[in-house]
C-alpha cells in the first residue's frame, strides 16, 4: 500500500490569507482533502468496539479463569496456555480442520478453474452456467449442510441409492470428513470458479491470436497463456480457500448434528473452542484458543503477504 | 450514471429509492424495538416462555400436554420453543441465563443440575408456590427428589425417569422360542446366555437386517450402555468424598469386550439405522424408553425389558428430565407464578407423558388404573428401583463433559479402532484429570470437601 | 447499470455448432444436472408427504405430490418470524456497512489525517478476525454491552467489514483527483462533493459491496447462532439449523424451511446476475 503521490504534507498553514485567485483555489484544492478523519470515524468506532476490543479481552481472558457468566474471574498466568499446548482434543481438533484444509483447496482449486474453462469456452447459454455453478454458494450454509445430510443418510439418503452404494457416510469415522468435504466443494466451488471466469474473460484476446498465428495448438495456448495469465487470481483463490477452510464450522456441525462426529473425526477447532466456551462454560480457555487460532490465522495471512511480495520483487 | 440523465423510469427509480428507504427504516424501528414478530402479535396477560429439548413422540406428547394446560388457562399464553437436543440445548439455555435473557421456564436432564450452576445459571423453586399448585415432596421418590436440592434449595422439579431398554419382536422371539409362557422374554442371567439368546434369534429372523441394534456409532448410547453394565459388574466412579478415582480397569474391559463382541460375532451393522432396522424385522435393538411411541405406532408385536443383567445384576442406564428456572435477574410476580403453574400442571397430569414411554416421577401417577394398563411400560416400570446412573459431580449429566470424553472412547472400543484393555486405561486417565478439574462455574473440583460452599 | 445492458442487447451473429461446442455443450448440461441435483432433490422431497420423504429406499420423484410440508411450516412454525428477523437483521447490516465503509474507504483513499497509515494497517488485520476466530471474547463483549439476544447484537458486530472498506478503497484510489479538485475550486463542501460527485462515481463498487454484504448477512450462521438463543429472535440459517433439526425426522418440512430461505437470493442472483458476477470479479481483482 503505497501512499498516494499528491503527498499533502504540513504546508497548508503556510500560504495564509493568499490574495490571488490560484492561490485560493490551492487551498481549497487541499483543504479539501484535509482532516478525513471524520470519513473514517464511523467505521473506526464500530471496528475498535466489535474487533480491537474483543482482541484485547480475548487477550487478556486468556490469562484468567473466566467463565460464561461473566463475573469473578481470576488471573492464572500462563496456565490456559499451558493446557492448550498439551490438550489432545485441541490438537486433534486443529488435525480436523487442517486435513480438512488439505483436502478442499486443492480440490476447490482444480474444479474451479475447470468449471470456468468450460463455462467460458461453450458459446450458448453462459448464463446458464453461471447460474447453475454458482446457485449453491447462494444457499445458507446451514441449509446445503442439512441438504447433504439428507442425502448421505444411510437408508433414506439418494446419493447411496443413485449409486447404488451402502455407504456409512455420516456414522463411520473413514467416511464422516469425506461427506462434508464433498457437501463444501458442491456448496462454495461457485465463488472460486466466478473468479476464475472473471480472469478469463480479462485475458486479451490478441495474445491467443498471436499465438495462434505462430501456430501453437489448443494445449500449448493453455499451458503458455491460459495457466500464466490466471497465476495471480491462483493464488488468491488458495489463500482464501485456505483462511475460509481454516475456519470450518457451520458445515460439519449442521450434518454431525452439533456432535463432534464419529469417534470424535470431525470435531473442528471452531468447533472445540466454541464448545469449550459456550458447553463447558471455560471462557478463559476458550479464548487462550481463540488467540492461538488467530495466530495461526495470522501467519498464514503473513505468509501469502511475504509470498506476494517476494513474486513482485523478482519482477513476477 | 448520475440522476439527471433524464431517462424514462426516473420516476420508478424514486419510487424505488422511496421503498428502499422504507423498507431500511422499517427494518431500523424492528431492529430497535428488540422482540420478535411473535411476542408483538402476543396480547395474553401473561406470556411464559418455556424451552424444552423435545422431538418426536415427546414432542408431540408435550405439545398436547401444553394445549391441554392452554385450555384450562386462557390467561396464560404459553410460548414453547422447542431446540435441538444435546448440548445446543444446554449452551442455548446457558448462554441466555448469561445474558440475562433467559426464558421462564427450561427442561433439563437431572444429572446436568449440578453441572449448570444452581444460583448463578438456575433459579431456586419457590416450594410453597408449587404446593398450591398440588406439588409435594411427598408425592416423589425421596431420593429423586433430593437430587434436585443442592444447599438445601430445590432447583430441579422432577418430571420423569426415562431409562435404557431392551426392545425385542415378539413375533421373531416365538419362533425362535425365545418367549416365556407370560409372552415375554426368556430371563438372561449371563453372557453366554444373552449371546446363545441372540444365535438363537439370529436363525429366526428375517436375512439381511442386523439381529440387534446396538448404537455402536453413538457416543452417548454406547457411554449409557458401558453405565449400565459397568453399575452391573458393580464398578464404582470415585470414593465418597470425590478425592479418588476408584475406576475399575478390569471391569471395564470386560464391558467393553461385551459391547465389541456383538460386532465381531456379526449380529450388528454399524451404522445401520436401528429404528428403522427393528421396524422392519431385527429382533432385538436397545434404545432408550421414548421410542416406545414410534414402535407402538408403526403397530409392532413388541416387548421391552430393562437391559439384560448379563453380568449378573439387574441395572440400566436412569436419567431424568426435570424442570428448571433459568436465572432472570428481575424473577418473579406473574409470569414467574405461571411457570410455576405450567410445570406443577404438566407434572401432575404426565399420563400422556407416560405414554411415551417414560416413568412419571410423580407417583400418584404410577398407582393409576390408566398407567397400570399401559404396555410395554408396565413391563420395564420395575428399572426405576435399580438405576445406573453417572456419579454427582459437575462434570456429569447426560452429554455433559463426562459423557463427551468418554463416550467416543467407548465407540472406538465397539467399532475395533482401539482394544477394550487399553481403551479401559484411557478411561481411567479422563477420569483422574476431570475429578482433578475445576469447574469453571466456581473455580472448585469435585471433592466433597471443596464442593461445598 | 443500464447502459451496460443495452449495449449487451446488440444483435450479435449465430455462431455455428461445430463438434467441439457439441461436446463441451452436452458437457455442460451432465455438470449442471450434477450441480442442480441436490437442489432439485430437496424440492421434490418437499413436494412429499412426512411419511414418503423418510421411505426404505428412497426415490427422487414424489409419488403423491402434497403441499402439506409447505402448509405447516407456515402454519406451525416460527418461519414467519425468523424471515422477518433475517430480513431486518440484513437491511441494516447492509445500509450501515455501505455506510460507513464508503466513508471509510473514501477518507482512507482521499484525505490526509495524522497516523493514516498506521490506522489503515490496524484495519487491514481485521480482515484476519471473524467471530469463527474470535468468538469467544466477541461474545462476552455484546453480552457486557447486553445485547445477547436482541437484534443489534446480531447486526453491530457485522458491521465492520475490513474487507469491504479495502474494496472501496481500492475503488476510490482509481478515481481521477480532478473532479474533486474542480468541485473544491468550485467552492464545494467536502460532504458535499462526497454525496453528489463521489458517491455516484462508486455507485457500481457499492453494487457490489451492498450484494455480498447482503448474501453475507442472509446466510451467516455463526454469529446469529452465538449470540441468539431466543427461537423467535433468530434468522433463517440460524433457526433452520437449531429449531428445525430437533424435530428430528421431518424432512419434507425441513427441505421446504431450507428452500425457502435461499430462495431470496436465487431470485436475487438471477435478476441481478450481471451486477453479481462482475461483483465477485471486482473485489476478486481488487484483492489480487
Amino acid at each position: 500500500m503505497t501512499t498516494s503521490a499528491h503527498m499533502t504534507t504540513g504546508a497548508v498553514a503556510a500560504p495564509a490569507r493568499a490574495r490571488t485567485a490560484t492561490a485560493v483555489a490551492t487551498v481549497r484544492r487541499r483543504q479539501g482533502f484535509q482532516h478525513g478523519g471524520w470519513f473514517v470515524a464511523p467505521f473506526l468506532a464500530l471496528f475498535v468496539l466489535f474487533v480491537i476490543w474483543p482482541l484485547l479481552r480475548g487477550v487478556w481472558l486468556s490469562f484468567t479463569d473466566a467463565n460464561i457468566s461473566g463475573d469473578g474471574a481470576s488471573f492464572v498466568g500462563l496456565d490456559n496456555y499451558r493446557e492448550a499446548l498439551n490438550d489432545r482434543a485441541m490438537w486433534d481438533a486443529l488435525g480436523h480442520s487442517a486435513y480438512f484444509t488439505l483436502l478442499v483447496v486443492p480440490c476447490i482449486t482444480v474444479l474451479a478453474f475447470l468449471l470456468a474453462m468450460l463455462a467460458h469456452h461453450i458459446e450458448r447459454g453462459k448464463w446458464l452456467w453461471r447460474l447453475c455453478f454458482f446457485v449453491p454458494f447462494l444457499l445458507p450454509s446451514t441449509v446445503a449442510a442439512n441438504m447433504f445430510q439428507w442425502l448421505f443418510t444411510q437408508g433414506i439418503g439418494l446419493i447411496n441409492e443413485t449409486f447404488g452404494l451402502d455407504t456409512p457416510w455420516l456414522t463411520d469415522k473413514s467416511y464422516a470428513m469425506l461427506a462434508i468435504v464433498i457437501e463444501t466443494l458442491w456448496w462454495t466451488v461457485g465463488f472460486s470458479f466466478l473468479l476464475y471466469l472473471a480472469a478469463l474473460q480479462g485475458i486479451p484476446g490478441h495474445l491467443y491470436e498471436a499465438a495462434k498465428l505462430d501456430g501453437a495448438n489448443a494445449w500449448h495456448r493453455m499451458v503458455h497463456i491460459t495457466l500464466p495469465m490466471l497465476r495471480n487470481i491462483t493464488g488468491l483463490v488458495i489463500a482464501l480457500q485456505i483462511l475460509a477452510s481454516l475456519q470450518l464450522f457451520d458445515q460439519a456441525v449442521v450434518m454431525m448434528d452439533f456432535g463432534p462426529g464419529p469417534e470424535v473425526s470431525t470435531r473442528s477447532f471452531v468447533q472445540y473452542t466454541l464448545e469449550q466456551g459456550f458447553t463447558s462454560y471455560r471462557v478463559g480457555y476458550a479464548s487462550a484458543m481463540s488467540i492461538i487460532f488467530f495466530v495461526i490465522i495470522a501467519v498464514v495471512a503473513l505468509a501469502r503477504m511475504w509470498l506476494l511480495r517476494n513474486r513482485e520483487e523478482s519482477g513476477r | 450514471m448520475g440522476q439527471g440523465m433524464g431517462r424514462p423510469d426516473l420516476s420508478r427509480r424514486h419510487l424505488l429509492s422511496a421503498a428502499g428507504g422504507l423498507s431500511v427504516a422499517a427494518s431500523f424501528g424492528f431492529a430497535a424495538l428488540g422482540t420478535g414478530a411473535d411476542a408483538l402479535a402476543s396480547g395474553a396477560d401473561t406470556r411464559v416462555r418455556y424451552w424444552n429439548l423435545f422431538s418426536g413422540g415427546d414432542g408431540a406428547n408435550m405439545i398436547a400436554m401444553l394445549d391441554a394446560f392452554r385450555k384450562a388457562h386462557p390467561d396464560i399464553d404459553v410460548k414453547d420453543s422447542t431446540l435441538q437436543w444435546g448440548n445446543p440445548f444446554y449452551t442455548k439455555l446457558a448462554m441466555a441465563a448469561a445474558g440475562n435473557r433467559a426464558p421462564d421456564l427450561g427442561v433439563m436432564h437431572m444429572g446436568r443440575v449440578t453441572g449448570f450452576s444452581p444460583g448463578r445459571l438456575l433459579d431456586p423453586w419457590d416450594v410453597d408456590l408449587l404446593a398450591k399448585y398440588g406439588v409435594r415432596e411427598q408425592d416423589y421418590n425421596p431420593a429423586l427428589w433430593k437430587r434436585g436440592v443442592i444447599d438445601g434449595k430445590l432447583y430441579a422439579l422432577p418430571l420423569d425417569i426415562h431409562v435404557q431398554l431392551c426392545f425385542y419382536r415378539r413375533d421373531v422371539l416365538k419362533k425362535a422360542g425365545l418367549l416365556g409362557d407370560d409372552g415375554r422374554m426368556v430371563p438372561v442371567t449371563s453372557t453366554d446366555e444373552w449371546f446363545d439368546v441372540l444365535k438363537k434369534a439370529k436363525a429366526a429372523q428375517k436375512k439381511g437386517l442386523q439381529t440387534i441394534g446396538l448404537w455402536t456409532n453413538d457416543q452417548n448410547f454406547q457411554w449409557w450402555f458401558f453405565v449400565a453394565f459397568y453399575t452391573q459388574l458393580g464398578g464404582t466412579w470415585f470414593n465418597d468424598d470425590n478425592t479418588e478415582v476408584l475406576f475399575d480397569p478390569d471391569k471395564a474391559t470386560q464391558v467393553l469386550e461385551f459391547l465389541r463382541r456383538h460386532v465381531t460375532d456379526g449380529y450388528v451393522i454399524p451404522g445401520a439405522p436401528t429404528g428403522e432396522q427393528f421396524i422392519n424385522g431385527a429382533p432385538f435393538t436397545w434404545e432408550g424408553n421414548w421410542s416406545v411411541p414410534v414402535f407402538s405406532g408403526a403397530k409392532l408385536d413388541y416387548g421391552a425389558t430393562p437391559l439384560p443383567p448379563v453380568f449378573g445384576r439387574q441395572a440400566t442406564h436412569a436419567e431424568s428430565h426435570a424442570f428448571v428456572l433459568p436465572h432472570q435477574a428481575g424473577r418473579g410476580g406473574a409470569t414467574d407464578e405461571g411457570a410455576h403453574e405450567l410445570a406443577a400442571y404438566v407434572v401432575t397430569h404426565a399420563l400422556q407423558w407416560a405414554a411415551g414411554g417414560h416413568i412419571p416421577a410423580y407417583t400418584p401417577t404410577l398407582s393409576t388404573a390408566a398407567y397400570k394398563k399401559l404396555t410395554p411400560q408396565n413391563e420395564y416400570v420395575s428399572a426405576m428401583d435399580h438405576q445406573a446412573t453417572e456419579p454427582k459431580v459437575w462434570f456429569a449429566g447426560s452429554t455433559g463433559v463426562l459423557a463427551q470424553d468418554l463416550g467416543p472412547v467407548v465407540v472406538s472400543s465397539t467399532m475395533g479402532s482401539a482394544k477394550p484393555a487399553s481403551v479401559a486405561r484411557t478411561m481411567k486417565k479422563h477420569l483422574t484429570r476431570l475429578l482433578a478439574a475445576k469447574n469453571p462455574m466456581d473455580g472448585r473440583t469435585a471433592a466433597r470437601g471443596d464442593a461445598v460452599a | 447499470m443500464t447502459t451496460a445492458v443495452q449495449v449487451r442487447r446488440s444483435p450479435r451473429p449465430r455462431k455455428p455448432w461445430t463438434p467441439g461446442q457439441v461436446v463441451l455443450t452436452l458437457l455442460g448440461v451432465a455438470v449442471s444436472a450434477v450441480f442442480v441435483a441436490p437442489i432439485a432433490a430437496a424440492l421434490f422431497t418437499s413436494l412429499k408427504s412426512e411419511a414418503e420423504a423418510a421411505e426404505i429406499p428412497p426415490h427422487w420423484l414424489p409419488k403423491v405430490w402434497t403441499g402439506q410440508a409447505w402448509k405447516a411450516l407456515w402454519e406451525t412454525g416460527n418461519i414467519t418470524d425468523w424471515f422477518i428477523n433475517s430480513l431486518v437483521v440484513s437491511v441494516c447490516v447492509t445500509s450501515v456497512v455501505l455506510t460507513v465503509s464508503a466513508l471509510a474507504g473514501y477518507g482512507f483513499a482521499r484525505t490526509e489525517f495524522r497516523g493514516k497509515s498506521v490506522l489503515m494497517g490496524i484495519v487491514m488485520s481485521g480482515l484476519m478476525i471473524s467471530p469463527a476466530v474470535l468468538g469467544v471474547p466477541l461474545f462476552t463483549t455484546v453480552q457486557q454491552m447486553g445485547m445477547v439476544d436482541t437484534h443489534w447484537g446480531m447486526i453491530l458486530p457485522q458491521c465492520a467489514p475490513a474487507a469491504m472498506v479495502y474494496i472501496l478503497y481500492k475503488f476510490f484510489q482509481g478515481v481521477p483527483r480532478e473532479l474533486e479538485e474542480a468541485a473544491f475550486i468550485d467552492g464545494a463542501g467536502r460532504w458535499r462533493v462526497f454525496f453528489t460527485i463521489v458517491v455516484p462515481l462508486a455507485r457500481p463498487s457499492l453494487a457490489a459491496v451492498g450484494i455480498f454484504t447482503f448474501i453475507a448477512s442472509w446466510n451467516n450462521f455463526l454469529w446469529p447462532y452465538m449470540v441468539t438463543n431466543n427461537p423467535d429472535l433468530m434468522t433463517m440459517p440460524n433457526g433452520i439449523a437449531t429449531v428445525m433439526n430437533s424435530y428430528g425426522i421431518q424432512w419434507a418440512q425441513l427441505m421446504a424451511g431450507g428452500l425457502m430461505a435461499g430462495l431470496p437470493l436465487i431470485i436475487v442472483f438471477v435478476f441481478f446476475q450481471r451486477q453479481i458476477v462482475a461483483g465477485v470479479a471486482h473485489t476478486g481483482l481488487a484483492g489480487q
